[in-house]
């Protein structure tokens, strides 16, 4: 039973990420190699959010193009850019304008300028049909509430033959009501 | 579930390629949890469940070149 609505999720999601601070590199230092970390700007390693490597599971290839849904500060958008070369193009979309922000800064600190970061929803991704070659993500699923149309839309944009690359969260087994009614569990 | 909902809107070649758990030792590393949520997540949870609150997976999928 669903304890938010959509509107209601998407803005204690909003909230909460356009707060978040840190600058710490636990979070990043628990999934990536250290040569990866260090191909990225600061920031992008400080705010890395994520649940695990979806770039690692990609396979990318030079030359292809990717999406990264909810890409954050875009440390998973840039270590993508860096897999397809410059004759590749990676798009990051975050719906919180802070985070895609930040993504937009570290991918200019970066020199990546086949990176295009652009503010929207998964639920409505605004790239046209069989457009891509790969969807990553990380950690994000599981915040919308719509995750089979994440996953049509997702279905839509790639090319066909397309890949998708997802670290997510799931349960083994249930939560506690009290876990599942709580806005930090949900925007965790 | 999560994977079924990937096969129910057409993908192929579904498979987990990586799981581990987190527990609450995992989460104390990410600053979108407060020290308050944290205590009270150790609280509500039981004992048993503290390393194995929730699974990261790892899903990969392909687009089928020929739609069904």
């Amino acid at each position: 039973m669903p304890y938010f609505g959509d509107q209601e999720a998407r803005s204690i999601i909003r909230d909460t990420y356009s707060r978040v601070r840190s600058d710490g590199t636990a979070v990043a230092e628990a999934f990536y190699a250290h040569d990866e970390l260090a191909g990225v700007p600061a920031e992008a390693v400080a705010m890395a959010l994520g649940v695990g490597h979806p770039v690692r599971h990609a396979a990318l290839r030079t030359g292809e193009s990717v999406l990264d849904l909810g890409c954050g500060a875009g440390i998973d958008t840039l270590l993508a850019a860096s897999a397809v070369g410059p004759s590749g193009r990676v798009v990051g979309l975050d719906m919180t304008p802070e985070m895609a922000a930040r993504a937009r800064r570290n991918a200019e600190t970066g020199g990546f300028d086949h990176v295009e970061i652009r503010a929207g929803l998964i639920e409505e991704l605004p790239l046209p049909d069989s457009s891509m070659d790969v969807v990553i993500s990380n950690g994000v699923l599981n915040l919308s509430t719509r995750t089979s149309r994440v996953l049509a839309e997702t279905m839509r944009v790639l090319r066909p033959g397309g890949r998708v690359s997802i670290t997510d969260l799931v349960l083994a087994e249930a939560l506690p009501e009290d876990v599942l009614k709580s806005p930090a569990a949900l925007a965790g | 579930m999560l994977l079924k909902k990937f096969f129910n809107v057409g993908f192929e070649a579904i498979a987990v390629v990586e799981r581990r758990w987190f527990g609450l030792a995992d989460l104390a590393r990410y600053p979108l949890f407060t020290p308050e949520f944290l205590e009270f997540m150790g609280k509500v949870m039981p004992p048993h469940r503290h390393n194995e609150l929730v699974s990261s997976i790892a899903v990969t999928a392909r687009k089928p070149v020929a739609r069904r």
